[in-house]
Order: structure tokens, then C-alpha cells, then sequence
């Protein structure tokens, strides 16, 4: 009689290594995303199986919520248009490449089958809290231990969204530039500084009113 | 409840920046929050200087949040010196921007934020809280240099200044990464516990880097490469605020990382200690920055290299440390306050000088001004005198305490460097009076015109006001810098 938790383990690590295969395999790329999901998805159930239930959550909102839909916006912007027609070029480069990844995989599956077959328990586990990993204890490390922290990331999202922000919109101010700054912009020449070395464009700002007196 | 009387300064900070954000976002109009961000950061500052006269010892509910920060008279000190310098830059960025048509409102959050990160990293006893306010007050000062992205010259003094304030930020990480490893603390305290005791290979390199990392940020030499750049490309206001909110939050930082994690006699001592090593930073930065300071033909760097010089100064008093912490950390807290309100008002009055577009940069652009606008020029001539350190000006007795501190702890030939970089430097200080007061235009040359500016202004009233109470009655000023430094030795 196999156990129920042993099907779950194949059929998770089976449904990976198809996801993964069709990753690499598949010439559309669309559906090398979809592979990628699908990889994700069974990564999160392994995770699920091994207790880590946050670890599980995280897989699935920040890899298959964010990162796989952002594949899908870059592979829509570009279009159909940018996926390479099928060429032989390097083709000895990528056998060479895919052979030398196959056999570290090879060789690190071997190096872990052979402690495992050696010891019944080959890299003994401390003693752990049954909820280690889980969600209430990591929810207690960020809310109780380490709140001030937490918090004040907050501040530092913040001040990074703003910035951005702020350099982002600063392109617009063309028109604000001074004369003879925009003359720089033009030419964009630069010349050595006469004090110091370190600036470039130390002397385009002069005040300048024409103003007789 | 007394946890958020503890916590005020910062809260009322974080909440204005919010607040002001909303406001923002919501207003029909542009405009009018320049006059929010100083009122929020004056605010801040009022409140600081509230709780600190209520008490922080009465609070017990604040020592819940060490190790990561520290709630004590330090802090509260650097929460008054930051509120009070980031308001300036808020006000004078009120008058600079809509002058030369840049004003957009992030510009005033990210003071808000940078300010409040330079708070936070002011309080901060935890490695992991010091690193996040250390990157939130450089983040914020790194969006401001780019502000003006479409100007070459802003853009090449914000990149190397994010370049090279990123580096700096990974040897710091680094070397914390490496106190952690020796001692298994990420508090300073803990790290101070066990450094105390025994002296691994590994705990001298990961204070050397954090030590180079904190010197990067107070822009010493010779990790102040970017200083000059970054200073010149920025917008005025965004200077003002790097020259004095970002090198205080540096200077706290640097007075925490030596008074309590490498605090012990062993390493405090001059021959296996930090002193010699920064001693020679503070020789070093002092010399080269008044040398190559005194070739500027652009005052805006000569400004830039001049902050640099104090950074000298004040590092001279950090080498204090080693003999008499208490008093040598008032010395450097009160060079701080000193050099805040001296700078700011310095740099504002640059910004004063110039209008519309065309902002006075070089010495020429300054000559005559004396005797066309004789307000703006004798503005300026007062916080050039206290940056020179010239009495009755609070920047005479900045450098007496910095000085006086050296000589008390035996470095006579230290107060003596000291002495005599203030007096080259006094000559590119008065370099700029004689243009303002004993030179005229050349004929047909474009000169400078003052704005209008009630913001500036009322910038400029507030630094001269402290610069002559400091400079006439420092007493008080130095009594409260005294308690803040006997707790934070602690």
C-alpha cells in the first residue's frame, strides 16, 4: 500500500519536471511561460507537502502572480515578431552547453541518492517547533520581533516609489533648463575641469542678466 | 500609549509625509506645500525638543523597541538637528523651485522621507535598522540630485553619486555582515559586548569597512570623490539638504557605530584603536578639501568642498572621542548644529542671488552685489563669517568646542592641523566678500538679480537667528549637546 503522501510527492515532482522540460523544449513562447507556471505551481505543492506553508504562499503570489505575468507582458509587447526563426547556428555550442548541465544535474542527483542510500537519515534534522516555517511563526517574527524593521521598509518602498517617480517625471524639464544649458545638452562636449578634475561640465552656468550698469 | 509619546518626532514625520502626499494628489491647485513640508519638519522638530523636555528616562515603554532603536536624548538631539535642517531645504526649495520653474511636489515628500530615514538611522542600535534608514535618506538624496534630469550636469552628479553611494552602502552591509559573523550580533551593543573581549582578524576587517562605508557618506577623504559633483548638479535646495541633513544622519551614525559597538578601552585606544585611522581621515579631509576648495572659481563648489572641509572638523572631534566621549561627542554634536544652520543659510543665500532661470554661480556673478542689494550680500558675509568661524558667529564656537575637545584629550598637534585649515579656509570665505563688497561687474557682464522670495527669506531669517544666538550665547546649546552625549555613550 503506498502512501497517500508518496503519490502526492510523484505526482507534484513529475508535474515539475514536465513543466520544467516544456520550459526548454517548446518552441512557442507563450508556451514556455504556461511551462513555467506550471513548474511554479507543483514547486509551491512540494513546499506545501514539506510544511513550509508561507514559503508555499510566497511561490505562488511573488513567482506565479508577478513574475510569470510579467514574462507574458514582455512577450506580448514584443509580439510574434520576436521570437527567432529556427536556426542551426552554435548548434555544437548549445549541445555542448545542454550535455555539461546534464551531467551536473546527473552528477548532483547521484551525490545525493548515494548518502541517501548509504544512511536511513543522511543529513540529520535538529530538532525543529513543529511550526517552524509555518505562517504563524514567521508571522510572529515580522509582526512581534522584528516590527521595526518591517515598518520601517515601509519607509524605504516608499521613498523608492516616490523617487522614482520624481526622476522618472524630471525628463519633461527641458523647457526649465537655463540657456546655456540647453546649449550643453546640445553639444554635450565635455571639457576638463580646471580645478579639482572631478566635474565635466563645470563652467556652463554663469548668471546672466544683461543688465548695464 | 507612552510608546507613541516616545516615538512622536518620527511618527509626526512619517504621518505629514503621508498627509502631504494625499494633499497633493487631491489639490485642485499645485503649489503650497513647500509651506507643509517645513511645517510638518518644524513640527517634528518642536515636538522632539517637547519630548526632551518631558523626558525620555520617563518613558520605559521606549527601551521595548531596543535594540532597534534607541529612544534616548541622542536621537531626540539628531530628530531637533534634522527636523531643523530639512525644513530649511524645505523652504528654500519653496522659493527655488517655482523660481526656475521645476516645482513638482515629489520633490517635497522625498525631503519629508530622506529626513525621516536620516531620523531613523539617527535612533537606530540594530544593524538591520540602521541599514533601512540609511538607504531611505539616500535614496531620497539620490531622486533629488536627479531631480533636474534633462540638465547633463545633474545627471552626471547623480549617477556618481548613486554609484558610488551604492558601493559605499555594500562595503558598510559588508562589514557589518562581518561583525556579524565574528560576534553572532547584529545589535550594536551585542557587537560592542563581544568585541570587547576578544579581538578576532575577522572583527578588525568588518570594522575597517563599516568605518569606510560611514566615511563614504560623510563625504571624508579620500572617499569624497562624488561630493563635489553631486553637490554642483543638484538643485540648491537638494544641496543644502545633502550638506546637512545626510552628513548629520552620517555623524550619528558614525558616533553610534564608535561609542557603542567599538566603545571599549582596547579599541579605543591610540595604538590599537580607531583614533590614528581617523585622525588621519580628519587630517586628511581638512587639507585637501581647503587646497583644492580655494581654486574653485564656482562658489556653489567651493560651497560643495567647503562642507567637505567641515566634515574635517567635526572628525577631529570624533577622534576626541577616545579620551573624554562625553564631552568630545557635545564638541562634535554642537559642530553639527553649527555647521547646519551656517550651511544652510550660506547656501541660501546663493539661491538668494540668483533668479528666474539664471542662478549665481561663479565669484563674477557675485561682484557689486554689496552695493546694489546690500540685504542679500550682508545675509551671505554673516554665514560666510560663521563657516569661516569668525565670532560672534555660531561657527567660531563650533570649532573652539571641536578644537578645545582635541586639546583636552592630548592631541595638540591635531587642534593645531585644525587651527591652521581654518584660516586657509578663511581666505576662499572672504574671497567671496571681497567680490560682493570691493569689486564691480565688468562692464556689459551679466550680473546676478536677486529674487523675491518669501520662503527664502524667512529660510534665511531662521539660520541667522540661530547663528547669532549660538554665536552669543552657546551655553545653553552646549548643555543640552552635553546630555545628549552622555546618554548616547551609554
Amino acid at each position: 500500500m503506498v502512501a497517500l503522501g508518496t503519490i502526492y510527492f510523484w505526482v507534484c515532482a513529475l508535474t515539475a519536471v514536465a513543466g520544467a522540460l516544456s520550459v526548454v523544449v517548446s518552441k512557442n513562447p507563450i508556451r514556455g511561460a504556461m511551462g513555467l507556471l506550471l513548474l511554479i505551481l507543483s514547486v509551491a505543492g512540494l513546499f506545501l507537502a514539506l510544511h513550509a506553508q508561507f514559503l508555499a504562499a510566497i511561490q505562488l503570489i511573488v513567482y506565479a502572480g508577478a513574475i510569470v505575468v510579467l514574462f507574458l507582458f514582455v512577450i506580448m509587447l514584443l509580439g510574434p515578431a520576436a521570437s527567432t526563426p529556427n536556426d542551426r547556428r552554435g548548434l555544437f555550442a548549445r549541445a555542448f552547453g545542454g550535455g555539461l548541465a546534464a551531467l551536473c544535474g546527473a552528477a548532483a542527483i547521484a551525490l545525493v541518492a548515494s548518502a541517501g542510500l548509504a544512511a536511513k537519515h543522511p543529513f540529520p534534522l535538529a530538532d525543529v517547533d513543529p511550526s517552524f516555517g509555518g505562517v504563524d511563526a514567521f508571522g510572529s517574527a515580522l509582526f512581534a520581533d522584528a516590527l521595526v524593521p518591517f515598518e520601517v521598509s515601509g519607509a524605504l518602498l516608499m521613498v523608492a516609489v516616490v523617487g522614482a517617480l520624481a526622476v522618472a517625471r524630471g525628463r519633461q524639464g527641458v523647457a526649465s533648463l537655463t540657456r546655456s544649458e540647453r546649449e550643453v545638452a546640445r553639444a554635450a562636449t565635455p571639457e576638463p575641469d580646471t580645478a579639482g578634475g572631478a566635474g565635466v561640465y563645470s563652467h556652463e552656468i554663469h548668471a546672466h542678466e544683461e543688465h548695464s550698469s | 500609549m507612552n510608546i507613541a509619546l516616545a516615538l512622536s518626532p518620527l511618527l509626526v514625520v512619517a504621518l505629514g509625509a503621508l498627509l502631504l502626499m494625499l494633499a497633493e494628489a487631491f489639490s485642485p491647485r499645485q503649489g503650497g506645500l513647500a509651506l507643509g513640508a517645513a511645517t510638518v519638519l518644524f513640527v517634528g522638530a518642536a515636538v522632539a525638543g517637547g519630548v526632551w523636555m518631558y523626558g525620555i528616562e520617563r518613558l520605559p515603554e521606549a527601551a521595548s523597541l531596543a535594540p532597534w532603536l534607541l529612544l534616548d536624548r541622542f536621537g531626540l538631539f539628531f530628530d531637533m538637528l534634522l527636523c531643523l535642517g530639512g525644513g530649511l531645504a524645505a523652504l528654500l526649495a519653496g522659493g527655488y523651485l517655482v523660481e526656475h520653474g521645476i516645482e513638482r511636489g515629489e520633490f517635497y515628500v522625498l525631503i519629508l522621507f530622506a529626513t525621516l530615514g536620516a531620523m531613523i538611522l539617527a535612533s537606530s542600535g540594530d544593524a538591520v535598522t540602521l541599514f533601512l534608514g540609511l538607504e531611505t535618506m539616500s535614496l531620497g538624496a539620490y531622486a533629488m540630485t536627479a531631480f533636474r534630469r534633462a540638465s547633463p550636469r545633474a545627471a552626471e552628479g547623480a549617477l556618481k553619486y548613486f554609484l558610488l553611494g551604492s558601493f559605499a552602502a555594500a562595503i558598510l552591509i559588508y562589514g557589518f555582515a562581518l561583525l556579524y559573523g565574528a560576534t553572532g550580533h547584529t545589535d550594536l551593543a551585542g557587537i560592542g559586548a563581544t568585541a570587547a573581549t576578544a579581538r578576532t582578524p575577522l572583527l578588525v576587517v568588518g570594522a575597517v569597512l563599516v568605518i569606510v562605508g560611514v566615511a563614504f557618506k560623510v563625504s571624508a577623504v579620500p572617499f569624497h570623490a562624488w561630493t563635489p559633483d553631486a553637490y554642483e548638479g543638484a538643485p540648491t535646495p537638494a544641496t543644502t539638504f545633502m550638506a546637512v541633513a545626510v552628513k548629520a544622519g552620517a555623524f550619528a551614525l558614525l558616533l553610534r557605530v564608535l561609542l557603542i559597538a567599538l566603545g571599549d578601552a582596547s579599541w579605543t585606544s591610540w595604538a590599537a584603536g580607531w583614533p590614528p585611522v581617523v585622525a588621519t581621515l580628519a587630517v586628511l579631509t581638512m587639507t585637501v578639501a581647503n587646497l583644492i576648495a580655494g581654486r574653485q572659481e564656482s562658489v556653489k563648489r567651493m560651497l560643495a568642498y567647503s562642507s567637505i572641509a567641515h566634515a574635517g572638523y567635526a572628525l577631529v572631534g570624533v577622534t576626541a572621542l577616545m579620551r573624554d566621549p562625553t564631552q568630545a561627542g557635545a564638541s562634535v554634536l554642537f559642530y553639527l548644529l553649527s555647521y547646519t544652520v551656517s550651511t544652510a543659510g550660506a547656501f541660501g543665500a546663493l539661491i538668494l542671488c540668483g533668479s528666474h532661470g539664471r542662478e549665481a554661480v561663479s565669484y563674477e556673478d557675485l561682484s557689486g552685489l554689496g552695493r546694489r542689494h546690500p540685504a542679500a550680500a550682508l545675509a551671505f558675509s554673516l554665514f560666510l563669517l560663521s563657516l569661516a568661524g569668525i565670532p560672534p558667529t555660531a561657527g567660531f564656537f563650533g570649532k573652539w568646542f571641536v578644537f578645545k575637545a582635541a586639546i583636552d584629550g592630548g592631541l595638540y598637534w591635531l587642534a593645531i592641523l585644525g587651527f591652521v585649515n581654518s584660516v586657509i579656509g578663511a581666505y576662499y570665505y572672504l574671497r567671496v566678500m571681497v567680490y560682493m563688497y570691493m569689486r564691480e561687474p565688468a562692464a556689459g557682464a551679466p550680473v546676478a538679480l536677486p529674487m523675491r522670495s518669501g520662503y527664502v527669506t524667512a529660510a534665511l531669517l531662521v539660520s541667522a537667528l540661530f547663528v547669532l544666538a549660538l554665536g552669543l550665547v552657546p551655553t545653553r546649546a552646549i548643555e543640552v549637546a552635553v546630555r545628549a552625549a552622555t546618554l548616547g555613550a551609554g
